[in-house]
């Protein structure tokens, strides 16, 4: 086991993917901490709506806002950084209004869209929406600032790459190579006007049913107030995706030994190489870690009674059962764990199972000691 | 009576942050439900299916399968859900065809926010309820619903439309499907978590967005993989100078420390958990494994019925 510091040193953008429920967030404060312990301006973005970072980080309330981890709070932990660490946490309709006001070619066209009802539960609502904002504030706070290293935690979804595919999607629908169809220069280019005219037909009377005449007609606005801001959108999205794939960038898979979640980062790391995104490493976490040397047979109750002596014989159950299903847990997840270790040779970071979970200052410093390795 | 009452419900939202063992969980209730005769759904939503290989079975898909007798299992998607949906409305497919397939439309559909979400749980709940004049199609519908915040995205389009959208068809199915969420007569809501911090908090706070944001009151507490209380509080603090010991005892308490302690803190964590959550809360027990299949479900199962070692249902 080599540690991730080789693979993530000169890294200025870090992604932690992974299953839900493996620990990314705890990852990637940690890995934002090791680089700011060394002297780097660091800054760790979560997108996770149950906030778990900032109790991790000892802050608050995190906003769209870099906060400054602050000094007081290291020196509480024993910890002297030489760099400077910030955290934020994703608001996904603040990044989505930014997004439209940089777009809109007037103001009227920026409130416009900013006061459609449909707008403002897109923006919140919107399947993908989460991880569209993620990359797009990643962007935004790669090239506008001037941290040392970003590091960015990523949504708990079903399918962890789906912050990958989740911008195609909404632009698809923001209009695509259908919107000249849509928006088609004609008089009063907008959707609404041409399902106006298509007034009357049985198709729009059928959606009608379906939606609610109103609805239809809300809808056409929203679509046209987009018009023209699709070029923008589109462009931004490709800016992203190149910063995604530069080799400054690092995946870093993290997975719990569960079967389950390896398996999902093992398919995480095919999708990343199959895109051309660098895969920086793995991150085995809250791993059961051998106590009992390979192939050697387990001690029996008797057998421990008898070393433990006399006035602690009672224990020997105990200890027996709890070493047989350590081992037992160990060997089940040092198979799972084979292949993925095996396919990030040098660059992977196996964290045991740690006592406490961590949840605070002290508790990330302890992780990123192991994940340096 | 059944075992859990508090869970005998026509639907059940089996929710919780990822990783804690929802999909293990809604199979378990699943397996609990058919040992009792009824008939039962498992609806996952838009998710790499788990539920049917738990249950030894092969994924469904988006069509319902049976993965076991009484059991059955399905993938709800949003294209399978919307063509179904549709197939409601107009009732004819060359209707919908000539309408939905149209390349306008479906553009047009693509850009309604929160449809996806309310086609699905139009489909599910739409599995829940009886058919006009006719008996329920399952006895219980149980959903593995995503992850907490995803869970809260979903479970809130049909009240969030409400607010949004003008009287329609639309509105009108958003307002039944909302009414059904909130009523615990007929949906009962299962938080799953580990007795650990981050799932403990990330629970408590499930609880408070599905009050707040959906108006859904959860209506229990299942605390998965708590491990066994193996030692006294005496027994505890022999172990750390039994783990310097030489030969087979140093090795054997050291991991029977970390049993101790995991148990120890996991405890800690259930009494936080019950002080900020006042739900009827049962604990399941740590298994030793990492491959998850249907002799483990039934091993759930077994501990949610109460078995041997009595009514998981804390006091």
């Amino acid at each position: 086991m080599a540690g991730l510091s080789g693979a993530i040193a000169g890294r200025r953008v870090l992604v932690c993917v992974g299953a839900g429920g493996v620990g990314k967030t705890s990852v990637a404060a940690a890995l934002a901490l090791s680089r700011a312990l060394e002297g780097g301006k660091v800054l760790v973005c979560t997108i996770d709506p149950a906030r778990r970072l900032a109790t991790a980080l000892g802050l608050g309330a995190l906003g769209n806002v870099e906060t400054r981890v602050p000094d007081e709070a290291f020196a509480a932990a024993g910890i002297e950084p030489r760099g400077q660490l910030f955290a934020m946490m994703l608001d996904v309709k603040r990044t989505w209004d930014d997004l439209v006001t940089r777009h809109a070619p007037t103001p009227e066209r920026r409130d416009r869209i900013l006061r459609n009802r449909l707008y403002q539960q897109m923006s919140a609502a919107l399947a993908g929406s989460q991880e569209y904002m993620a990359t797009e504030k990643l962007y935004e706070l790669a090239t506008d600032r001037d941290y040392d290293l970003i590091v960015l935690d990523t949504p708990p979804t079903a399918n962890a790459l789906d912050f990958l595919d989740a911008p195609d999607r909404i632009l698809d629908f923001l209009g695509d190579d259908q919107a000249p169809l849509l928006f088609s220069p004609a008089r009063g280019a907008r959707l609404g006007f041409r399902l106006a005219q298509l007034g009357g037909s049985f198709l729009v009377k059928t959606l009608a049913r379906f939606t609610g005449a109103e609805m239809l007609r809300d809808l056409g606005d929203f679509l046209a107030s987009f018009q023209g801001m699709y070029d923008g959108f589109k462009a931004r999205a490709a800016a992203v995706h190149e910063l995604l794939a530069r080799p400054t960038t690092g995946f870093v898979l993290v997975t719990s030994p569960g079967a389950r979640a390896v398996a999902e980062a093992r398919s995480l790391q095919a999708r990343l190489v199959a895109e051309g995104m660098p895969v920086a490493g793995a991150v085995a976490n809250r791993v059961t870690t051998s106590l009992w040397p390979a192939g050697r047979p387990h001690p029996t109750a008797p057998a421990l009674a008898a070393a433990l002596g006399e006035a602690d014989a009672g224990l020997a159950p105990g200890l027996a059962l709890s070493l047989e299903e350590h081992e037992r847990m160990a060997a089940a997840e040092a198979a799972a764990l084979a292949e993925l270790l095996a396919a990030t040779p040098g660059a992977n970071a196996v964290v045991p199972r740690l006592e406490e979970d961590v949840h605070d200052l002290a508790g990330l410093a302890a992780l990123a000691e192991r994940l340096r390795g | 009576m059944s075992p859990i009452p508090h869970l005998d419900r026509r639907l059940v939202v089996v929710t919780g942050k990822g990783g804690t063992g929802k999909s293990t969980v809604a199979a378990a209730l699943a397996v609990m439900a058919a040992r009792r005769g009824k008939r039962v759904l498992v609806a996952e939503v838009n998710a790499t299916e788990r539920v049917a290989p738990l249950l030894g079975a092969p994924p469904a898909g988006p069509v319902v399968r049976e993965a076991r007798p009484g059991i059955f299992t399905v993938d709800v998607t949003p294209p399978a859900a919307l063509r179904e949906y549709g197939l409601q409305v107009v009732r004819f497919q060359a209707i919908y065809d000539a309408v939905f397939e149209n390349r306008l439309v479906r553009h047009f559909l693509r850009v309604v926010p929160g449809l996806g979400e309310l086609v699905m749980l139009g489909k599910i709940l739409h599995e829940a309820r009886p058919a006009e004049g006719g008996r329920p199609r399952w006895d219980q519908v149980i959903v593995d619903a995503p992850a907490t915040g995803h869970a809260v995205q979903l479970l809130r389009v049909p009240g969030a439309l409400l607010g949004m959208v003008p009287a329609g068809p639309l509105r009108s199915d958003a307002q039944w499907m909302h009414d059904w969420l909130v009523d615990p007569a007929r949906t009962a809501t299962v938080l799953v978590t580990l007795p650990e911090e981050m799932p403990v908090t990330e629970a408590i706070e499930l609880d408070r967005l599905l009050r707040e944001r959906v108006g859904m009151e959860p209506t229990a507490v299942l605390v998965n993989a708590m491990p066994a209380a193996r030692f006294t509080a005496e027994q505890v603090a022999r172990l750390a100078p039994l783990a310097e010991a030489a030969g087979p005892v140093g090795p054997a308490a050291r991991a029977a420390r970390l049993q101790a302690v995991r148990s120890g803190l996991a405890r800690r964590e259930l009494a936080r958990l019950r002080v900020a959550l006042p739900l009827p809360t049962a604990c399941l027990p740590l298994l030793a494994t990492t491959g998850w299949g249907s002799r483990e479900v039934e091993r759930i199962a077994d501990a949610l019925a109460g078995g041997p070692g009595g009514s998981p249902w804390l006091d």
